[in-house]
């Protein structure tokens, strides 16, 4: 499918295009601070800010959603499954979450799937952004190859032109599609142009410009992370760091690509009507491992923190050929404690090298 | 047989026995599953014969104990609710030996007219089977608790931080505009009402824990330039600072004299 | 319609939404566990392998992965043999013959019995592991011809916490079966043996090694020694297979709670091999 190109007018256009039957969802600026949060026209949308605080996850995979409500009998009951989905068109989805919706994608599909998951995903329309610059310090998609991505949108806006060197108006937005769906829809469109030859070289300019953007932050190559992690499994640096980490379960519920999530029951005042209730959980949380009975097989806070650095590094990788971290940086950014993932590994990664040295 | 519960209120202003009232739509269903049958807030009748006592306040006066003793005699099930009754609350700011004008502000020139102690939670002087804490308690949590008593269920505290709430509510961390927040120490439940309105949290819900408090030390004696001490001073405002931790307190009244 | 790269598209089921099962009868086992007896009300067996689990629930109380403790092969019923440990569990006591639960499941791999035909079986069972050791026991019993030597090994705390006495007593008076009995802590009436469940491989004849599976149930504590006897009969790391407790949720590897290193007990597991436990530190712990 080739390319089209659109300027700022047009891709706005475009945009309420794609959310004409469909709820918009997109950036949108509260203060310094940007959220994915409902819109009702892509010219309210902060297409130039930051990334959203958190990433778009909670769109698919909410916080808290009733899977079923129950009526109980005298002596049997019946269940009704609740579906709640409604066509979204989901707007400026950076490559890093791209990469972690694929995840969910992958562990809520795989069998026995996870509908009501799907039938949310199936709903929304992507609308992804390129980004052609890291957009924080913590950030290390550029390392993981995680800070582009070739599928799981069904369109992908790249800003060919630097707005430094671009007036605002005259901006240059190539489109490009992964999706039957994304296709269609260009090919639809009257907006823009196809693109031309100048188009593919400033596409060329803008790859170039775009791999010397990202510096490295990574200690190792993102090939050997399982590797650096496995082989840190016993290292001390477990309790050393978790002497400070709260348990406070932000590092899990702000990251892309965690998943886990705990089932449980509501009931009514009188017990007779009830739902049961999904809500999102994290392995850094205290009573994660605890087991009836009262063994919490995960008690001490270090444990945990290696369980999700294992998890991140190289248990998901493992399960799924995905990558379990995206580098977004998020866990980092909302760590009180200021405990940083990408330190733990390049501080693996680092004893690692030294010991190696030292042996040989 | 409909439970027969009652509501009292020691040292506090009785705004968590308020809240019960404030609960509207939900206080007509409740009020059909149990007879009331003490609750000075809401009624005029009296009667000592109790399955479940919701006490508001702390154990603040000789008074306040003797309440207390006598409805725990009384009762099936003994619930504390809000920060008073559950950590000692805002009575317990007292304590502070650096501090000795708060009585004398509270009660001018008779502050001796009014005997009091050391402010206590509950728990302190008797057995508690249930606590929902909070300034003031949620209305939520005391729901969930009714519905657990009613249908024989236990009833649990969530067992996690604030921080939880604010992430599933979207918040941004009010540490990223340099913020002290007491949330990664504070035990969840409230919603991160506080946080979502733009302040800080102030731990009226208790400690999540022992290893929360032990993190925190950790974190502001190496992350940050705020010393530990007036993060201990700030737990100390609802009393989520216990008692049984004295070495740190001592220090802050040290420093604060 | 978005076309997901991952994906097939498919309309299933509800993996959240329980079937329905009717409670036939049920027993005291001992002071602590019941057995159950159930039958889904849409008619139709379980269709589960030996070792595999379901996930029961109470409306309005919650759900807790109980191991079958029957076999396939004995129609359309399931038995489950519960603990009184938690909510649910004491809900599931409460019960009466006529009520209905909710059911997920089969969940879990469960034991591969294709694998042990042919061969010699030797089951080791500590405390409520008896319970999954008994659809692997019925199975073998009910499908005799296929296996050769069956050896059970059985060890509880007390004469008191033993399970399914009536099976064992059948079991001993059996030729197709060697069982061996043992509790920690006898009684004075008590007339068997005495001692942890590895004291009884002292009683166990030569066994082929190359031609035998172990299966082995019980608390964590129990692995390590058991695995030890097993190994030092020669028995191959693959074909000791041991059966692990976690408190599943979702019960189809989505959730994360069960998860051991890079393994979800819930769907890679309960049955490892020993060969594949020694690369999940966590697995006994």
């Amino acid at each position: 499918m080739s390319a089209r190109i659109l300027n700022r007018g047009e891709l706005l256009r475009l945009i309420d295009e794609a959310a004409c039957d469909r709820r918009l969802i997109g950036p949108m600026r509260r203060g310094e601070h940007a959220f994915y949060e409902a819109a009702n026209r892509a010219a309210e949308l902060d297409l130039e800010g930051p990334p959203c605080v958190y990433s778009p996850k909670n769109h698919f995979f909410p916080p808290e959603e009733t899977l079923l409500t129950f009526e109980r009998k005298s002596r049997s009951f019946v269940t009704r499954t609740v579906r709640h989905e409604t066509s979204t068109a989901l707007v400026a989805v950076r490559p890093c979450e791209v990469h972690g919706i694929r995840l969910l994608d992958h562990v809520f599909g795989a069998a026995p799937s996870d509908e009501g998951y799907l039938a949310r995903r199936r709903a929304t329309f992507i609308i992804a952004l390129d980004c052609f610059r890291p957009c924080r310090d913590e950030a290390f998609c550029g390392d993981l190859g995680t800070n582009t991505a070739h599928l799981g949108f069904d369109l992908m806006i790249r800003r060919l032109s630097d707005a430094e060197d671009e007036p605002r108006g005259a901006e240059r937005f190539e489109l490009t599609s992964a999706t039957e769906d994304g296709a269609s829809l260009l090919s639809r469109t009257r907006l823009g142009r196809a693109a031309d030859r100048d188009d593919l070289d400033a596409a060329r300019a803008y790859d170039h410009r775009k791999a010397a953007a990202f510096p490295r932050r990574l200690a190792c190559e993102a090939d050997d992370l399982p590797d650096v992690a496995q082989r840190g499994y016993a290292s001390d640096i477990w309790e050393r760091t978790a002497a400070r980490c709260y348990s406070c379960g932000s590092c899990n519920l702000a990251c892309p690509t965690c998943y886990c999530f705990n089932l449980r029951d509501e009931v009514s005042l009188d017990g007779k009507s009830g739902a049961r209730v999904r809500e999102w959980d994290g392995c850094q949380l205290r009573e994660f491992a605890l087991v009836a009975g009262g063994h919490n097989f995960r008690a001490a806070p270090a444990e945990r923190l290696r369980h999700r650095v294992m998890r991140k590094a190289s248990w998901i990788a493992q399960r799924t050929g995905l990558p379990g971290c995206v580098g977004c940086g998020r866990c980092d950014r909302v760590c009180t404690a200021k405990i940083s993932l990408v330190e733990i590994l390049n501080t693996l990664a680092r004893e690692q090298d030294h010991d190696h040295a030292g042996h040989t | 047989m409909k439970p027969r519960v009652a509501v009292f209120s020691l040292t506090s202003c009785e705004g968590c026995s308020l809240a019960i009232l404030e609960l509207e739509n939900q206080l007509l269903q409740i009020l059909g599953a149990v007879d009331l049958v003490n609750f000075r807030e809401g009624m005029t009748e009296r009667s000592w014969d109790i399955d479940v006592a919701f006490v508001d306040g702390a154990v603040s006066t000789p008074h306040d104990e003797e309440e207390i003793r006598r409805i725990r005699e009384h009762c099936g099930t003994l619930v504390a609710i809000g920060a008073c009754a559950c950590l000692g609350g805002v009575n317990t700011l007292k304590h502070d030996p650096a501090r000795p004008d708060y009585r004398r502000v509270v009660y001018g020139d008779r502050a001796d007219w009014f005997p009091t102690t050391r402010a206590r939670p509950l728990s302190a002087v008797v057995k508690v089977d249930a606590e929902l804490p909070g300034c003031p308690m949620v209305k939520e949590e005391f729901l969930e608790l009714v519905r657990c008593l009613l249908n024989g269920r236990p009833f649990r505290l969530p067992a996690n931080p604030v921080c939880t709430e604010c992430k599933k509510l979207g918040n941004p961390c009010l540490y990223e505009r340099g913020e002290i927040c007491l949330g990664p120490l504070t035990r969840a439940g409230c919603r991160a009402i506080c946080p979502s309105f733009g302040s800080a949290c102030e731990a009226c819900r208790g400690l999540v824990d022992g290893d929360a408090l032990r993190a925190g030390r950790e974190v502001f004696s190496t992350q940050y330039v705020v010393p530990w001490e007036k993060v201990v001073a700030r737990l100390r405002l609802y009393g989520a600072y216990p008692e049984s931790a004295e070495p740190v307190a001592a220090a802050v009244a040290g420093g604060a004299s | 319609m978005t076309t997901l790269d991952t994906l097939e598209l498919r309309e299933t089921r509800d993996p959240y939404e329980p079937a329905v099962a009717r409670l036939i009868e049920t027993e005291p086992l001992t002071e602590l566990e019941r057995l159950f007896v159930f039958e889904p009300s849409d008619g139709q067996a379980l269709g589960h392998r030996p070792g595999q689990f379901v996930q029961v629930w109470i409306p309005g109380v919650g759900e807790a992965p109980i191991s079958i403790c029957s076999s396939p092969t004995r129609g359309r019923t399931f038995e489950l043999c519960v603990r009184r440990v938690g909510e649910v569990t004491s809900h599931l006591h409460r019960l009466t013959a006529g009520e209905e639960i909710g059911v997920r499941g089969p969940l879990g791999n469960g034991f591969d019995m294709t694998v042990m035909q042919g061969g010699n079986v030797l089951v080791i069972a500590g405390g409520l592991g008896l319970a999954p050791a008994r659809s692997v026991i019925e199975y073998v019993l009910d499908e005799r011809a296929r296996f050769d030597e069956f050896h059970v090994l059985y060890g509880a705390r007390s004469p008191a916490e033993l399970l399914f006495r009536h099976d064992l007593i059948r079991w001993r008076h059996r030729a197709a079966i060697h069982l061996l009995v043992t509790v920690d802590r006898p009684d004075e009436q008590w007339r068997g043996r005495s001692g942890v469940v590895t004291k009884l491989f002292a009683d166990l004849p030569r066994l082929n090694p190359e031609r035998t599976c172990a299966v082995v149930i019980g608390p964590p504590v129990m692995f390590k020694f058991v695995v030890v006897e097993l190994l030092a009969r020669g028995i191959p790391q693959d074909r000791i297979f041991c059966s692990l407790e976690r408190r599943m949720r979702c019960g189809i590897g989505k959730c994360g709670h069960c998860q051991i290193n890079a393994d979800y007990v819930c769907v890679d597991g309960p049955v490892f091999t020993y060969e594949r436990m020694r690369e999940l530190p966590e697995a006994v712990t």
